[in-house]
């Protein structure tokens, strides 16, 4: 399932992209998979058409889809991270993981969060 | 009884109880054309004023339709008198059952304003990323049959031009006897079937329109509203081909009887044109209403904080929606079972006027 909150402070894009990253996550929808149109996704949400184009681009040079004439948004396939998005995600995680230990929290409730948010995705996958 | 007086009886009982049963086959979070959050719609009051609304609506329906039959009985009319004002009535009693909508409209806003029942939930859209693949509306190629059959009939009537009579009918009876014609001219031989095509042409607009429109899912009730949505889809997708179907049967029946008087003597179409068809597509139309209008019905459990958004600003009176972001043509009715436009998508205007508007305009102007 894909949920977005229209008053929250996030724009309505990047939750879409948040939220379709999860649903891949979960396994809710695999490689090779493809998302819905824009059309029927924006149909479907009804928001505008702009802001799933948006998002659908977004995902694109993160390289979590690859967008193919006439067959749409495709899931890619990743068998292994590549070094550039290992450095990326490196980098995006780094001033939480600061952030984490500036408000105090230990070495290994840091791991044990990692894994939870891990365990949790996962669960969701077994009960789909 | 005069034909008339039974048809028109019909309508008033099926107009009678697609009026009576409304609020208990719209959408299950919306009462009046008011948001209501799932975890309120059990509330003693929006019960109470659904069953004020449908025993209103059925006794002053019922009660227009013994005065119109006593009416009817008692006096010499002809056809064309009981067929106005039977249709006075019909629309009577679409003024009625408005005219309380309208009023239980306003109380239900009033008090859901005074309850604020959405201000202490949180408001989400959903929806699921894999239903469209299980979208089961029929493809827009099966209407190329009706479609192959009408380019049929108009070559055949092209080729048996010499046998069409000088005078071409353009309008039928309820008997299904013509009662208005025209002059014989290349043009007006292969009219009907013209507006036929035009109107199969439409119909595949509105389909097309129809599976590009949105499947909206409700965030409390995901596996119920997907139900509702998905089911619309599809019997819409049958009854509107079912429709069109029905229509190319009639047309073609119209054209062959000009075209050869006696062509269907004595067969079961000849009985049951028109008025089988018309209790036949009326029939359908409430099974449709009872099959999608109770697939929502059930009881669940609303668990979280959350709700759909409200929508409300984007319905005018709860009935005419305006959006402008969103693509969809066609959404569900709020008052009613099915489909009505988006109005701030005018797309939607093309395809359902622009047919209508040739089909009005070549028979005021060019006849």
């Amino acid at each position: 399932m894909i949920q977005i909150e229209p008053d929250s402070e996030i724009p309505i894009y990047t939750q879409l992209t948040n939220q379709i990253i999860e649903d891949i996550a979960r396994g809710n929808i695999k490689p090779g998979d493809s998302l819905p149109s824009v059309r029927s996704f924006a149909a479907d949400l009804g928001v505008n058409m702009h802001t799933v184009n948006k998002s659908y681009h977004e995902l694109e040079k993160k390289g979590i889809i690859q967008i193919v004439p006439k067959s749409g948004a495709v899931i890619a396939k990743h068998e292994k991270v590549d070094l550039t998005t290992y450095e990326k995600l490196k980098g995006v995680m780094r001033p939480q993981i600061a952030e984490a230990i500036v408000s105090g929290m230990k070495d290994e409730e840091i791991h044990q969060l990692v894994n939870t948010i891990i365990s949790e995705l996962k669960d969701d996958q077994t009960n789909q | 009884m005069p034909v008339s007086l039974v048809l028109s009886i019909f309508i008033i009982l099926f107009l009678t109880i697609v009026q009576t049963v409304i609020p208990y086959l719209v959408k299950r979070t919306v009462v009046f054309g008011v948001t209501i959050p799932e975890q309120y719609i059990r509330e003693q009051k929006l019960n109470q004023y659904r069953k004020q609304y449908s025993f209103i609506t059925f006794i002053v329906a019922v009660l227009l339709l013994i005065g119109f039959v006593i009416w009817a009985l008692t006096n010499q009319l002809n056809e064309e008198q009981i067929v106005i004002v039977g249709t006075f009535i019909e629309f009577g009693i679409i003024f009625i059952s408005l005219s309380l909508y309208f009023y239980y409209h306003g109380k239900i806003k009033q008090l859901k304003q005074k309850s604020k029942w959405t201000e202490k939930l949180k408001q989400v859209k959903v929806t699921d990323l894999s239903v469209r693949t299980q979208d089961e509306m029929l493809p827009w190629y099966a209407y190329l049959l009706p479609m192959i059959i009408t380019i049929g009939l108009i070559i055949y009537t092209v080729m048996n031009y010499n046998l069409l009579p000088e005078n071409i009918p353009t309008h039928w009876g309820i008997t299904g006897e013509p009662d208005a014609f025209t002059k014989k001219t290349p043009f007006s031989a292969v009219q009907m079937p013209g507006f036929l095509l035009l109107m199969q042409i439409m119909f595949v607009g509105i389909h097309v329109a129809t599976k590009n429109s949105g499947i909206k899912l409700s965030a409390t009730n995901a596996h119920l509203s997907k139900r509702r949505q998905l089911g619309m889809r599809k019997y819409t997708s049958w009854l509107l081909f079912f429709v069109v179907f029905a229509m190319t049967i009639l047309f073609t029946f119209f054209q062959l009887t000009t075209i050869h008087p006696n062509v269907f003597d004595g067969t079961l179409l000849q009985l049951i044109i028109p008025f089988g068809f018309l209790v036949l597509i009326l029939l359908s139309t409430i099974l449709f209403a009872v099959k999608v209008g109770r697939s929502d019905k059930e009881d669940i459990v609303v668990e979280g904080d959350i709700t759909d958004i409200d929508e409300d600003r984007y319905w005018k009176g709860g009935l005419w929606y305006f959006n402008k972001n969103d693509p969809s043509i066609f959404v569900e009715k709020r008052f009613g079972v099915g489909y009505t436009l988006n109005f701030a998508n005018p797309i939607g205007y093309l395809i359902v006027f622009l047919p209508l508007a040739i089909i009005i305009l070549v028979s005021f102007f060019l006849n």
